[in-house]
C-alpha cells in the first residue's frame, strides 16, 4: 500500500529551538497513527505543518505521492485535510451551529434575495449531532459550554467535513470517558470508510484501543514507529522518555479523617447549575470532585472562589464566614484556582513566561505595591525548575511553549502564591504522564505540609489515584461520597453516571 | 547584526535617521533655539500621551482628551478670576488647578465605573465626553477667553530654567512617574494582564476595575497638568485651546508600538512616538512643506509604523 502521507526531513525550527528535527516517515492510509511524546515534543508541530498553521523550515511533505506546500490552512483544506487543535478554535460569541458551519452556511432564494437557511443549518447539526450521539443545544452559544463540550463541538465540526486525513491533537484532553468512547466509536466508522487519522493523546490507556500504529518523538527527533499490536505501553513510554526516572509519590500516613475543615460549604445554590451543595474540606486533604460533562463541578469551585455570583449557601474558610466571596479576596485568605481552560482564563497568552508565573501573587511578592523583575525571579526559577517546564527562557511570551509547558505555567502561577486551598480544575490536561505524575507528586508534597486541595478531572483513573476522598456530583447536586481506596473504577465511573 | 539591532530598536533608529537628515537639510533645524522650540511644543500632548499608554496598555481608550485640556484651562482661569480678589493670584491659581485636576481625576473614575458597571465602552463615554467638557468649557468662559492670570504666570508654560523650557522638566518628571508606575509596581502589572486577558486577570485575583479605573483617573489628572500648562502658555482660559489634540495623542501612542488591543506597549516608546511626530512637524515647516502635505505624511507615518511594528513582531515570533 502507498503511503497516503510521506514526510521526508521535515524540520520546523522557531529561532533557535528545533521544534521538529528531520522527521521522515511513511502514514499508511486507512489506519489510525497515534503521535506520542513528551510535552514540547514535536507533535502539534508535526500537525500545524500537515494543516498549514505553519511552513516547514526545510524538508518536504508528500501527499498521495505527491508533493504539497500548504501556504494557509487553507490550502491544506482543499486538501482535504481537517484538524482538531489542541488548543480550542471556536468562536466565541457564536452559536454552536455557526460555528459548525462557519463560512459555509447553507443559503436559499426566498423571493429572489439571497439568504441563510438558518431553519436547515440547525437542522443539519442536529442531524449530525444525533449521529455523533452528542446532547448538544445547536442554539447554545459556544461560550455557555464547558470546556469538553466545546471539544466535542469542535470534533463534530472537523467530522462535519468528510475529511480524508483527520487531524487530531489531544481531543479527548477534556473528555469524560462518554464522550471518549462516543468519539472512538466515530473514529472506527472513518477508519472503515478509509479515513486515515493521526492522533495526538498523553491518555496512555487509549493507545491500545484506537491506535494502529504509534510514532513517538522526543525533543523534536523521530525516536521510531512502531505497530501497537505488536507492542506494549511499556515500549512506548520508554521510547519517550528514555532512561528519564519516573516520579514517585511519597507514602501518605496522615489520617486526614481527624484534621478539622479549613473550608465548609453549606447549602450553596445558584438556579439552575447546582443545588444545595455541602461539604467539608479537611485540612491536608485531596478532595475528589466526580462526575459527568455538565455535571457542575467546575461552576461549584468557580462560585466558591467568586469568580460567579452564587443565589444562597454559606461560604466558612478557616472558620471565618465568607459573605461574598470575590476573586481578589479568596486569593489574600489563601485559595487559589487553576481554571479548566487555560487559554482563556489562565494566561495572558502574548505575555511572558515569567509574568505569567507571578500574576497570582503580585499582591504577596509586592504588600507595599512596588515590584521588580528580581523579586519575582526566584518564584519563577522554582516553578521552572519543579514542574520541569521546557522553556528556552522565561522571558518568552507564554504563547511558544507547547500546550502542555503552558498547562504547567498555569500551575505554577498558582503554587506560587503558597496557598492554603487550591481548587485543581483538570490540572492534567495536555501534560505528559511523566509531568502529571510529577504534578500529583507536588499535591501531595504540600498536602503533607497543610495544603488543602479539591481536585476535579475528567479522567476518573486519575481521580482515585489522587484522591483521599471522592464527592460525587450529578446534574448540579451532590449525591455522596466515596472511598477511592474501597472503589473500582468501574464503579466510580457507574455512580458518576447513574448515581449512587 | 545591523538588522538584529533594527529589530530591536525599529522607531529609535529612524527617528535618528530623520533626525540627523534634519540636522543636514532642513534651514535652522540645529539650531539650539529650534531644539528647545521643539521639545516645548512636544511637551503637553507628551505628558497626555504617557498617561494614554497605560489606559490603551489596560484595553481601554481615552477621547475626550484634547476637551479636557481645554476645560482644565478654563476652569483654572475661572477659579483664578473668583478668587484672586479674595486670595491673592497664587493661592487662587493652585486652587483652580488643583480643582481642575480633581475634577478630570473624578471624570476618569465616573468612565471606569460607566465601564464596569453598564459594560459601555470607554470610547463611547470619552467621545461623549469629549463634546461635554468641551460645552462645559465654552459655559464657563462664555465663549471668550478668561484672561485672569497675571503675566508672571506665563513662567510655567513658556519659561526657560537652566537653558531649557520649563515644562520640559514637568515632562521629564511625568515620563520617569509612569515608567515607574508601568514597571515597579503592581499596578503596572496588572495593567498589562487586564489588557492582556482581562478573565485571566480576574480569576489570578487582579482587581480588574480599579486597574482600569485608576489608569483612566491619572490620565484625567496629567491631561488637567498640561490643560494649566496651556492655559500658562497662552495666559488665559480659552475653550478653544487644544482641539483635535485626543488624535495627535493617540497617534503618539500607537507609532510608540502600544497595541490598541491592549496587553502591549511601554511608556518609552510613546515617548519615542511623542518625539517622532514633534520633529517632524518641526522639520517640515522648516523644509516649507504645506500644511495639507504635512497632514498626509503625518496620518502615512501612523499607518506605517503600525505596519512595521506588525511586520516586526511576526518575523520575531512566529506562530
Ligand atoms: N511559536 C513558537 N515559538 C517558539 N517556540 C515554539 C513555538 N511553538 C512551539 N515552540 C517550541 O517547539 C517545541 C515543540 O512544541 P510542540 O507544541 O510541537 O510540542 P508538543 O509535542 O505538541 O507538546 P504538548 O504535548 O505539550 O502539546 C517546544 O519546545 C515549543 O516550546
Ligand atoms: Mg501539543
Amino acid at each position: 500500500m502507498s503511503a497516503i502521507v510521506e514526510t521526508q526531513g521535515l524540520t520546523k525550527m522557531y529561532g533557535n529551538v528545533v521544534a521538529l528535527d528531520d522527521f521522515s516517515h511513511k502514514f499508511e492510509p486507512a489506519h489510525i497513527h497515534a503521535l506520542m511524546g513528551k510535552n514540547g515534543s514535536g507533535k502539534s508541530t508535526l500537525v500545524k505543518m500537515l494543516s498549514g498553521v505553519t511552513q516547514p523550515t526545510s524538508g518536504t511533505m508528500m501527499l498521495n505521492g505527491r508533493q504539497v506546500e500548504f501556504k494557509s490552512p487553507q490550502d491544506a483544506f482543499e486538501a482535504n485535510i481537517v484538524t482538531v487543535h489542541q488548543e480550542l478554535s471556536l468562536v466565541p460569541d457564536l452559536s454552536v451551529t455557526e460555528n459548525i458551519f462557519l463560512g459555509r452556511l447553507p443559503r436559499t432564494r426566498t423571493l429572489g434575495i439571497d439568504r441563510i437557511n438558518w431553519g436547515q443549518a440547525r437542522l443539519q447539526t442536529e442531524e449530525l449531532f444525533t449521529r455523533m450521539g452528542l446532547n448538544i443545544d445547536p442554539k447554545a452559544t459556544i461560550s455557555r459550554l464547558s470546556v469538553g463540550q466545546q471539544q466535542t463541538v469542535e470534533i463534530a465540526k472537523a467530522m462535519s467535513f468528510n475529511p480524508t486525513l483527520l487531524l487530531l491533537d489531544e481531543p479527548t484532553s477534556a473528555l469524560a470517558t462518554k464522550e471518549v468512547e462516543m468519539l472512538f466509536g466515530l473514529l472506527r466508522n472513518l477508519k472503515d470508510q478509509g479515513v486515515t487519522m493521526m492522533y495526538i493523546s498523553h491518555r496512555m490507556s487509549e493507545l491500545a484501543e484506537i491506535a494502529d500504529t504509534v510514532t513517538v518523538l522526543r525533543d523534536g527527533k523521530h525516536v521510531g514507529s512502531i505497530e501497537m499490536a505488536a507492542s506494549s505501553l511499556d515500549t512506548v513510554v520508554d521510547m519517550m522518555f528514555g532512561d528519564v526516572a519516573r516520579a514517585t509519590r511519597p507514602a501518605r500516613s496522615t489520617d486526614i479523617s481527624k484534621k478539622n475543615p479549613i473550608l465548609q460549604v453549606k447549602g450553596l445554590t445558584r438556579a439552575p447549575a447546582f443545588e444545595d451543595i455541602s461539604f467539608d474540606l479537611r485540612r491536608g486533604e485531596v478532595l475528589g470532585l466526580a462526575g459527568m460533562l455538565g455535571a457542575g463541578r467546575t461552576e461549584v469551585l468557580r462560585a466558591i472562589f467568586g469568580a460567579d455570583p452564587h443565589d444562597a449557601g454559606e461560604i466558612i474558610m478557616d472558620g471565618q464566614v465568607v459573605d461574598t466571596p470575590a476573586p481578589g479576596s479568596m486569593v489574600d485568605l489563601g485559595l487559589g484556582y487553576t481554571p479548566e481552560n487555560r487559554k482563556e482564563g489562565g494566561l495572558v497568552q502574548a505575555h511572558s513566561i515569567h509574568n505569567n508565573l507571578s500574576m497570582a501573587s503580585l499582591s504577596k511578592l509586592a504588600p507595599r505595591g512596588i515590584i521588580t523583575k528580581a523579586v519575582e525571579a526566584p518564584g519563577v526559577a522554582k516553578q521552572i525548575e519543579q514542574l520541569q517546564i521546557k522553556v528556552d527562557s522565561p522571558a518568552l511570551p507564554v504563547s511558544s511553549l507547547s500546550g502542555g509547558n503552558q498547562q504547567k505555567v498555569v500551575i505554577g502561577n498558582w503554587l506560587n502564591t503558597d496557598p492554603k486551598i487550591m481548587f485543581f480544575d483538570e490540572p492534567s490536561r495536555g501534560v505528559d504522564v511523566h509531568a502529571k505524575q510529577q504534578i500529583f507528586q507536588i499535591i501531595w508534597e504540600q498536602a503533607a505540609t497543610g495544603l488543602s486541595s479539591i481536585f476535579v478531572s475528567t479522567e476518573l483513573e486519575e481521580m482515585l489515584e489522587v484522591c483521599d476522598r471522592i464527592l460525587v456530583m450529578k446534574e448540579g447536586r451532590l449525591l455522596g461520597e466515596i472511598d477511592p481506596s474501597k472503589t473500582t473504577l468501574t464503579e466510580l465511573y457507574t455512580a458518576c453516571m447513574e448515581g449512587l | 547584526m545591523a538588522l538584529s539591532l533594527f529589530r530591536r530598536y525599529p522607531m529609535e533608529i529612524i527617528l535618528v535617521c530623520m533626525y540627523t537628515y534634519l540636522m543636514l537639510a532642513a534651514p535652522g533645524f540645529a539650531t539650539l533655539d529650534n531644539q528647545m522650540n521643539v521639545l516645548r511644543n512636544i511637551t503637553m500632548q507628551g505628558i497626555i500621551a504617557f498617561g494614554m499608554t497605560m489606559v490603551i496598555v489596560s484595553g481601554e481608550i481615552d477621547l475626550s482628551v484634547g476637551s479636557g485640556v481645554a476645560f482644565s484651562g478654563c476652569v483654572t482661569a475661572w477659579v483664578a478670576r473668583a478668587l484672586t480678589d479674595m486670595l491673592g493670584p497664587w493661592p487662587a491659581i493652585t486652587i483652580g488647578a488643583i480643582a481642575a485636576m480633581v475634577i478630570l481625576f473624578l471624570v476618569g473614575v465616573l468612565t471606569g465605573k460607566v465601564r464596569q458597571h453598564f459594560n459601555m465602552p470607554t470610547f463611547i463615554t470619552t467621545l461623549g465626553l469629549l463634546t461635554v467638557l468641551s460645552g462645559a468649557a465654552n459655559l464657563i468662559t462664555d465663549g471668550f477667553p478668561i484672561t485672569s492670570f497675571p503675566f508672571q504666570f506665563n513662567f510655567l508654560g513658556a519659561g526657560i530654567l537652566f537653558g531649557i523650557p520649563f515644562p520640559v522638566y514637568i515632562f521629564a518628571a511625568v515620563f520617569g512617574f509612569v515608567y515607574f508606575l508601568m514597571n515597579y509596581t503592581s499596578f503596572g502589572r496588572a495593567l498589562y494582564a487586564v489588557g492582556g486577558n482581562l478573565e485571566a486577570a480576574r480569576l489570578s485575583g487582579i482587581d480588574v476595575w480599579k486597574t482600569k479605573t485608576l489608569a483612566l483617573g491619572i490620565t484625567g489628572v496629567l491631561t488637567a497638568i498640561a490643560g494649566v500648562l496651556i492655559a500658562s502658555q497662552i495666559l488665559s482660559g480659552s475653550a478653544s485651546a487644544a482641539r483635535g489634540w485626543e488624535l495627535d495623542v493617540i497617534s503618539a501612542v500607537i507609532i510608540g508600538g502600544t497595541s490598541l488591543f491592549g496587553g502591549k506597549g511601554t511608556v518609552r516608546g510613546t515617548l519615542i512616538g511623542v518625539l517622532f511626530l514633534g520633529i517632524i512637524v518641526n522639520g517640515m515647516t522648516l523644509l516649507n512643506v504645506s500644511e495639507y502635505w504635512q497632514l498626509v505624511v503625518r496620518g502615512g507615518l501612523i499607518i506605517g509604523a503600525v505596519l512595521l511594528n506588525h511586520a516586526l513582531d511576526r518575523s520575531t515570533v512566529k506562530h
